[in-house]
């Protein structure tokens, strides 16, 4: 089996889907003749046609209601939007309509459509081409917020997204398209929406984190077991609707975690799980909770980009925190 | 877009090398149509089914009903038995033009000021009260099981109607999508968006500018320097045109027009039906604060209503007893699908989540045993 | 307030038939607006509002006849009320409720230790105030609250006090939280006591003579009122250890009574303690409290007084020791003694001089 990349595993998902299903289109901005501007929709056109894949004029927030009235006629629109600095006007169509078409038309009407987009920042890339606004849409009721972090599972989530009744935001890491190969298997199989992933066990400590972090995170997880700590790598994965079972029982395990993410500490998703651990959890901490997040100021341009992204040392340095209290 | 048609094609150099100096290269026209002025009397010849009897009274009927019902709801709001409310009094004539002029398995996305449209189209009374009454099986349309609920932020469900027109092209269905929204959404970028893609795109979708004079206390001076909204239409290659929105022939043989053109692959059209809000904004804005009993007189010399029936009546097709029998039909109807609504009782907290996700998550399925324990105490 | 009435509809009708009205009391209307619909011998005709305003009132019903020139309609002025919005409805501000003093606010827990470390002390049965924290920040971490219930299963289990051992406790709390102690001390050279001398008399002597040069000594402070009260009698507290703890039962006015009398007193105190019958009152009001602790051994000791006691003198094992007489170095036998005093009611130099007094007492040879 060859090893592919996060990018060509979103392509063969799309592929798999389009040839399982033939209410399933692609479009977006350069996504036909093109193929993406990352590749992800490539070769696409020629195999399906442009009934099936079409490029749409310059309008994401036109590109994102137009696949509401798509998904309302029965079709399965998987919208690309080239950028997540641009999803900003998409949001009126998502959080206005596609996330609540279902329940106010009492399900006469749904909305099982894809919105997918690269997300977050690490590629050295002009001003708005580094955003990470999973917060925004988790907040939305009727959304499901789904942020992949390796080939497979970007294969496994992406089918299970387009396979979804329901309205998706499928937030791509930039960072991660071309950064590791692994082995994915064309079968079609669906990872499920409603569980976090455990990639690693262990005893001492949960790191909690989705999306490109996971590279940062096992590298310190690996860093911490060189000194005989036991960490436990959790990837969410699935932000909305959250899975609490797997990391409340994690830290029930642990007794210490430390959630790790790119978008802005305040306001991010790792308030959400925080929260969730002290409501339901509380009982099993050894020590507080540390987040390891992006400062709250814009990511800088290039030059300055590492001194944002949450690295290695800083994950290090807030297991080594909580880990003091013995 | 979805065309076979091979997509790139190079400005023609040799063409361009050609050209005079200067020269116009596109022009515009907007033209205005009716057929009845404001007395009922006809202008011009008028469409076939005008000629008709029987389809003359079914629209006049139906503004009836429109009106009717407007009437009812604003009485219930009043009482506090009805939410906010939104009158169409006086525009009767663009709903029932719109709905009159499309199939029955068009799809029709209405703003939220075509009461008429959707009852003509199979909504029933009791749907529109128990939505505007605030209870969301109001929008599980029974009938027209395809068509949208109203759309609240305006002028955002114009691409939604490009997505349904998409659709039934690909599927290459002989169906029409038909857009309706206000003279204020014609500012919003939705709205030139879904215009820009429907032309590009050659799509069977008919767009109805509801030009009412007002967006709340805004007049539409003020809402756009153009001469016409319909040639907002012409920026994104369409083409468009304006009616007369009080004299329910003119709107209905012009949607009538245009929803055929785009059933026969022709592409996009847009009419801009020139009406007057008679009422309030919605039965919570006192539109005195911003406009004079004075303005708004005149206007009721071009009453839909009263025009068409002037016209029916002068054509000796309607007599007394015919406005009588149809005045008692539809307040009674009217009045017993009011009855049917009050007695309806209001959904289980539970639906409160309900719809939320086709299935239901975990984290839902705890709030919502919280807020029934809540709710039981 | 004005009303609108039927007007002449033509035709020579004097009324008409009303069909249905097109307004409501409420609404507000403006002229030529259709008021209601009549029905006349030839037509349904609507009927336009002559003038803008809110109508009042409708005046008639449909089905009625109304006469030209009856009333239809009333307007009146009345001002609509500003909604303040186009969507929904806007509560109108209501007075705040009264402020509800707060209550007192609970004290914070002084121990700091996350949740699993306080569940894991009650499973272990630690009280989180005797562990040591070695967390950062001062916080009890879950290895202090494991080291802390080691130590509790090897220091054997718990056993509440009781009986003497209670009342000790208590009164040695009590002493602990009142009394300022200081404490003098010095030794008797009591070479010249002849054989046989009765330690105890001798100390009993020893405590009536201080309490005679200095009377300061045998007195009871009250610190709450600061108030002291000199005793003449002396009631001397003798100390008594047993295997069930410390008794310290009362002999009586020991200023007054002889040596024998003293010893038989003694005699009988010792046997109703070894009997466990010492009547309760003679374990009250001691008015000062000698202690032979050098029966047991030690030498010099800061004692603890009892209130309302503000002394207590302590006598140590008699021993030789090298003392300097006549120039020359040599072994006599010295009785070590401490007096602890409250300094609350008495002096240093009251207590020196009542120490100085009782060695005098006990240097005499008889």
């Amino acid at each position: 089996m060859p090893e592919i990349n996060l990018v060509q595993a979103v392509n063969l998902a799309l592929a798999r889907a389009m040839a399982e299903d033939a209410n399933v289109l692609v479009l977006g901005e350069d996504v036909a003749a093109e193929g993406g501007v990352f590749r992800a929709t490539d070769g696409l056109l020629t195999r399906f046609g442009s009934d099936r894949v079409f490029d749409t004029p310059l309008a994401e927030n036109a590109i994102a209601g137009l696949s509401v009235g798509l998904a309302a006629q029965g079709f399965r629109p998987v919208a690309e939007i080239q950028f997540t600095g641009f999803i900003y006007p998409a949001i009126d169509q998502l959080v206005n309509h596609a996330s609540r078409l279902r329940t106010r038309t009492r399900g006469r009407l749904t909305c099982p459509l894809v919105v997918r987009s690269p997300a977050g920042g690490g590629i050295r890339a002009i001003e708005h081409h580094s955003e990470s606004p999973e917060a925004m849409f988790a907040h939305v009721p009727g959304l499901r917020v789904v942020v992949p972090s390796s080939p497979a599972r970007a294969y496994g989530l992406l089918l299970a997204a387009i396979r979804d009744p329901d309205p998706v935001v499928f937030l791509e890491p930039t960072r991660l398209y071309r950064a590791a190969r692994e082995e994915v298997e064309d079968d079609g199989a669906a990872l499920p929406l409603d569980r976090c992933f455990v990639l690693r066990e262990g005893s001492d400590i949960t790191f909690v984190t989705w999306g490109a972090m996971i590279k940062e995170t096992l590298a310190a997880a690996d860093t911490l077991a060189g000194e005989g700590i036991s960490v436990e790598v959790i990837d969410v994965a699935t932000l909305k609707p959250l899975d609490n079972d797997s990391v409340v029982a994690s830290v029930a395990k642990t007794g210490r975690c430390v959630i790790i993410h790119e978008a802005p500490l305040t306001g991010g998703f790792g308030a959400e799980i925080a929260a969730r651990i002290a409501e339901r959890g509380l009982i099993s901490l050894l020590a507080p909770i540390e987040r390891v997040a992006g400062w709250d100021t814009v990511m800088p341009l290039p030059r300055l980009e590492q001194h944002y992204l949450p690295g290695e040392p800083r994950i290090v340095a807030a297991a080594r925190r909580i880990l003091a209290y013995q | 877009m979805p065309s076979a048609e091979k997509i790139l094609e190079l400005p023609d150099i040799a063409e361009a090398a050609r050209q005079p100096a200067a020269a116009t290269v596109a022009r515009f026209e907007i033209r205005y149509s009716r057929f009845l002025d404001p007395k009922g009397n006809a202008l011009r010849p008028l469409p076939d089914f005008a000629v008709d009897r029987a389809e003359l009274v079914a629209l006049y009927r139906a503004m009836v009903l429109a009106r009717t019902f407007d009437a009812k709801a604003v009485a219930l709001q009043r009482t506090g038995r009805l939410g906010t409310f939104p009158s169409a009094l006086g525009q009767e004539a663009v709903a029932v033009g719109i709905a009159a002029a499309m199939h029955k398995d068009d799809v029709f996305l209405p703003s939220f000021r075509e009461h008429g449209a959707q009852l003509w189209r199979g909504v029933s009374l009791v749907e529109l009260f128990l939505f505007w009454g605030g209870d969301e099986r109001g929008s599980d349309f029974a009938e027209a099981r395809n068509d949208f609920p109203i759309c609240v932020p305006v002028g955002t469900h114009a691409p939604h109607a490009v997505g349904v027109a998409l659709a039934f092209k690909l599927r290459q269905e002989q169906r029409v999508a038909v857009c309706a929204f206000g003279d204020g959404a014609t500012s919003k970028g939705d709205v030139a968006e879904a215009l820009n893609i429907a032309g590009v795109w050659r799509l069977p979708l008919v767009f109805v500018i509801n030009n009412n004079h007002w967006a709340i206390s805004v007049p539409v001076v003020q809402q756009t320097a153009a001469k016409t909204l319909a040639q907002k239409a012409i920026a994104a290659g369409i083409e468009g045109e304006q009616v007369d929105g009080n004299d329910v022939i003119a709107v209905r043989e012009a949607v009538a027009r245009g929803v055929a053109k785009a059933r026969a692959g022709g592409g996009p059209h847009l009419v801009e039906a020139l009406t007057y809000r008679l009422s309030d904004h919605t039965t919570a804005d006192d539109a005195r604060r911003y406009r004079s009993d004075s303005d708004v007189s005149p206007h009721w010399g071009e009453d839909p209503i009263t025009r068409l029936r002037n016209h029916l009546v002068g054509r000796g097709i309607w007599g007394k007893a015919d406005e009588e029998g149809l005045l008692a039909e539809v307040s009674a109807g009217v009045d017993k699908a009011a009855e049917a609504y009050l007695a309806t009782p209001p959904q289980g907290p539970n639906t409160i989540f309900d719809f939320t996700y086709e299935t239901l998550p975990q984290d839902l399925i705890e709030q919502r045993r919280a807020m029934l324990g809540m709710a039981r105490e | 307030m004005s009303t609108f009435v039927l007007p002449d509809l033509g035709e020579g009708l004097q009324e008409a038939e009303l069909v249905a009205w097109h307004v409501a009391a409420g609404d507000h209307v403006v002229a030529d607006q259709p008021l209601v619909s009549v029905e006349t011998e030839k037509a349904v005709v609507e009927v336009p509002s002559p003038q803008s305003g809110r109508i009042a009132r409708l005046c008639a019903l449909p089905g009625e006849r109304v006469k030209v020139g009856a009333a239809l309609v009333e307007f009146d002025e009345a001002a609509r009320a500003d909604t303040g919005t186009v969507v929904g409805e806007l509560a109108a501000a209501t007075p705040p409720p009264a402020r509800v003093a707060d209550p007192a606010p609970a004290g914070a827990a002084a121990v700091r230790a996350t949740p699993a470390v306080r569940a894991l002390a009650t499973r272990l049965g630690v009280d989180l105030k005797i562990v040591a924290a070695t967390g950062p920040g001062g916080a009890v971490t879950s290895a202090d609250v494991e080291r802390a219930a080691r130590a509790l299963t090897e220091a054997g289990p718990a056993e509440p006090l009781a009986g003497v051992r209670r009342a000790m406790a208590v009164n040695m709390t009590r002493s602990h939280a009142e009394i300022v102690p200081a404490t003098v001390s010095d030794e008797a050279d009591i070479e010249a006591w002849s054989p046989g001398s009765d330690t105890t008399i001798r100390l009993v002597r020893a405590v009536v003579a201080g309490c005679t040069a200095v009377p300061e000594l045998n007195a009871w402070y009250d610190g709450r009122n600061m108030e002291r009260r000199l005793i003449k009698q002396i009631d001397l507290g003798l100390a008594v250890d047993t295997g069930d703890g410390l008794f310290v039962p009362v002999l009586r006015n020991v200023g007054g009574r002889d040596a024998a009398d003293l010893r038989r007193g003694i005699e009988a105190m010792k046997r109703d303690v070894r009997a466990r019958s010492v009547p309760l009152a003679e374990l009250r009001g001691q008015t000062i409290t000698l202690s032979n602790f050098g029966m047991f051994g030690g030498r010099f000791a800061a004692l603890v007084i009892v209130p309302p006691q503000v002394a207590i003198l302590g006598a140590g094992r008699i021993a030789p020791r090298a003392v300097v007489a006549d120039g020359r170095l040599v072994a006599h036998r010295l009785l070590p003694l401490s007096l602890t005093f409250d300094h609350r009611a008495v002096t240093g130099g009251e207590a020196a001089r009542f120490l100085k007094a009782a060695i005098e007492e006990l240097e005499r040879p008889e």
